[in-house]
């Protein structure tokens, strides 16, 4: 079948600068995958499951440090290729050799590893690996579509052009990084880390989603560090009073949406520039913050209160969140009126008018949905932790517009997507958790930061100049 | 927007400053002050007053650049960090690199120049808007601040160098001087001359600006430099006040510095504002800030009340902007 759809991608497909370089990171994961599973036991000759299995029996071993969690990256990785080698039918056929080949080694590797372990006396793991397995049967299923489906295959195509949006460069940015720190240090790549990485930052991720649409619009808000912060604690607060719990997660959701309406009559119907109102309204919120809880925490939560310390199936609650409504927002801006006339506002406003679209309603709207997704934030927040501080967690706010824009969203509006935002939420997170495991100090971690916002941004200009250009 | 010839010399000045955004708000700023001092007696002294104008240095040193910025329709969201950082310097310089204090504070003016002025080159010469160049250099200075001085802080100043914060002269503090030096320029150059046209018209119509020969790239350098340079003074003048250094300070100035500016009439999106209107942004603010405090409310409610005042001045403003606009059409007609 591959040899097939080989003859036809050879169109044309030549090796450039971008190309090498996708390449090179394509032999990378196919040598993670060789390398990584066996690192820790070389000398043995067996494979990582009966190692573990074995020394679990002579003493109570320390899963995480045995680096049993591997393969749930591996697997990850696994996906990864096997859904970019289905979902760009333009890369290369070399390239897609090689993504094929290395989601087959990883999936191989798999079946061996959850096979072992079955067969072992040691068969309650397979519990703790919960999250491995079904990433391994999602790449399965995944590699036998991609031998199932034809695949459309476009001529004199360059593989630069699969650098050309912002959300592959984050993908491989956060899977590079990945590899890179689980070879440094096996620990990274730990179930428990891992997680920890994907549901750190899925409130940021989730308020990143309507901050996205605002900016998309043409507008700003610097108030959601701010209405986080109030709406996680009026949430706590009422839980701890004695409402029921349903009620204490839905509460914020309708206040943020009725704060978001208040900006949205401010911004849409009185033309107060979006900065300055959400400016006044930081300001607002913080100082009523402290005001209400005089600085208390809050404690003493009933425990089915804590959304985000759920863990169905083994994968953290947050980040089911954080997928499930980047995926319907991304759908939403893509293919529903609404949607697109958020993008037609904020690219140009006096042709969007003329259109026949209403920028008040569309910016009232936007306003409004950002307060929703704030309100879904701020329960995730609140719910991480056994305690609700009463103080935001500084430059909130401009930790989530970096979100959005080094995923992509133009701060002069009308481009974008929620995906990259979430995509970038993520990769903040594996940044810092890197630089905990690869031992640099978390005093530089705003500087790194900063200059990944720089980087994102030069990319992004070149890029266009580049298109620019080619036109 | 000139009112009509018909009605006297007088009365159109009266008209013009009473319906103008500084007039507006001197208003408000005479009719909190007079709120205030019937509150408490403390308020309304001259020791007291005198006092808040220490405090407000820092910020009035950043809101002035932040003008020049903010009418030509840019943003510096980077000011606090740079405050931070060459505060940073201030202190490790002369501690960790063993540099004479007076070679240590020229470090940090120089800090904060070349912040400002990578700030200018990447807006200028790479074309990055200025909210996003700033919002990364916020993030990077302020995590350069964090690195080198590994959230440690330095104390141990000598008596002389406390002198610009804490003494005074004529009865007068010292940074007071500074700032009122600083704002009598800034305001001349804005409003005088040629450099300080050229803002407005780049803020007005960049392009339109450009064709007309004006130098936009290097104005626009010099203006993000400049404020650079204020920042890093500010950040010095906060060092010798506060007798301490740490890594943290500054943190969230620049939205207090914005609220100042937009407060005084400066639009957000360029090409109209003052330094006079500036300044009382900044001092009213202050006072609020303080008077409140002596009143009893606790320091958050006031963070409150600087939000509503700041939205309102804005809605206040909008309203008598458009009575205005309207009467002089009507009188046109």
């Amino acid at each position: 079948m591959n040899a097939q759809n080989g003859a036809e991608t050879d169109n044309g497909a030549r090796i450039t600068p971008t190309g090498l370089a996708l390449l090179l990171v394509g032999l990378l994961m196919l040598a993670a995958w060789i390398w990584l599973p066996w690192i820790h036991q070389p000398e043995r000759g067996a494979t990582l499951a009966r190692v573990i299995a074995a020394e679990r029996s002579a003493n109570e071993l320390d899963i995480q440090r045995q680096g049993l969690s591997l393969p749930p990256i591996a697997a990850v990785v696994a996906l990864g290729a096997a859904l970019w080698g289905m979902l760009a039918p333009r890369l290369s056929r070399a390239l897609s050799l090689v993504m094929l080949v290395a989601g087959l080694l990883g999936l191989v590797y798999h079946l061996t590893f959850f096979l072992d372990l079955a067969a072992s006396d040691a068969t309650d793991l397979l519990s703790t690996m919960g999250s491995a397995f079904w990433l391994t049967l999602a790449a399965a299923l995944v590699l036998m579509l991609q031998f199932a489906l034809p695949r459309r295959v476009v001529a004199g195509y360059e593989i630069g052009k699969v650098l050309g949006n912002q959300e592959s460069v984050l993908a491989l940015g956060i899977l590079t990084l990945v590899i890179v720190v689980g070879v440094l240090n096996p620990r990274y790549v730990a179930d428990r880390n891992i997680s920890e990485i994907l549901q750190g930052n899925a409130y940021i991720a989730v308020a990143a989603i309507g901050v996205s649409m605002v900016i998309i619009s043409g507008n700003i808000d610097i108030s959601v560090g701010s209405l986080i912060g109030v709406l996680g604690i009026i949430s706590g607060a009422m839980v701890v009073a004695g409402y029921p719990v349903w009620l204490s997660w839905l509460t914020p959701l309708v206040l943020g949406a009725l704060v978001g309406a208040l900006i949205g009559f401010l911004v849409a119907w009185l033309h107060i520039p979006s900065i300055i109102v959400t400016l006044g309204m930081l300001s607002i919120l913080k100082g009523g913050l402290l005001l209400f809880t005089n600085a208390e925490w809050i404690t003493g939560m009933p425990v089915e209160y804590g959304l985000s310390q759920q863990k169905p199936l083994g994968i953290p609650m947050g980040v089911y969140i954080m997928l499930a409504l980047t995926l319907v927002a991304a759908w939403w801006l893509r293919n529903n009126a609404t949607g697109r006339a958020i993008y037609a506002v904020g690219g140009n406003a006096e042709a969007a008018r003329l259109s026949g679209i209403s920028e008040r309603r569309i910016v009232m709207s936007v306003f409004i949905i950002n307060g929703v997704f704030v309100g879904i934030a701020s329960v995730m927040f609140a719910t991480q932790l056994q305690v609700i501080q009463a103080t935001v967690p500084p430059n909130l706010e401009l930790v989530i517009i970096t979100a959005s824009v080094v995923g992509g969203v133009s701060i002069l509006g009308g481009t974008g997507t929620v995906i990259g935002s979430t995509l970038a939420a993520i990769l903040l997170n594996t940044i810092r958790s890197a630089m905990v495991f690869i031992n640099v100090s978390p005093f530089w971690l705003q500087a790194v930061q900063g200059v990944l916002i720089l980087v994102t941004v030069l990319v992004d200009i070149l890029r266009r100049r580049r298109q620019l250009i080619q036109r | 927007m000139q009112d009509s010839g018909q009605t006297s010399g007088i009365r159109v000045r009266l008209h013009d400053l009473l319906y103008s955004q500084e007039g507006v708000l001197l208003a408000i700023l005479v009719l909190s002050v007079l709120l205030l001092s019937t509150q408490t007696d403390v308020f309304l002294t001259v020791d007291n007053l005198l006092n808040q104008g220490r405090l407000l240095t820092e910020i009035g040193l950043l809101a002035l650049p932040m003008t020049y910025i903010i009418i030509t329709g840019g943003i510096d969201l980077s000011v606090g960090s740079i405050f931070g950082l060459s505060a940073i310097m201030l202190g490790h310089s002369w501690q960790a690199w063993g540099l004479p204090l007076e070679a240590a504070i020229v470090v940090a003016l120089l800090t904060g120049v070349i912040c400002g002025l990578v700030n200018g080159l990447f807006i200028v010469r790479v074309g990055v808007p200025p909210l996003i160049m700033t919002l990364a250099s916020l993030a990077l200075f302020r995590g350069m601040a964090l690195g080198i001085s590994q959230g440690r802080s330095a104390r141990g100043y000598p008596d002389w160098f406390l002198e610009l914060g804490a003494g005074e002269v004529l009865g007068v503090p010292t940074q007071l001087w500074i700032l009122v030096v600083a704002a009598l320029i800034s305001a001349f150059i804005l409003a005088r001359t040629v450099f300080g046209r050229s803002l407005y018209a780049i803020g007005n119509n960049e392009l339109g600006a450009r064709f007309s020969g004006i130098p936009v790239g290097r104005n626009k350098l010099l203006i993000y430099t400049f404020s650079g340079f204020m920042a890093g003074l500010s950040g010095y003048i906060f060092v010798s006040r506060v007798t301490t250094t740490r890594s943290d300070m500054g943190t969230g100035h620049e939205l207090d510095v914005i609220a100042a500016v937009v407060l005084g009439g400066t639009s957000i999106f360029g090409g109209t504002g003052s330094i006079a209107g500036t300044v009382i942004g900044v001092v009213l603010i202050q006072l609020l800030k303080n008077g409140l405090a002596l009143t009893g409310v606790t320091g958050d409610a006031t963070i409150v009340v600087i939000g509503t005042v700041l939205i309102c001045a804005i809605l206040i403003n909008n309203f008598v902007q458009r009575r205005r606009s309207g009467e002089s059409v009507a009188s046109a007609a």
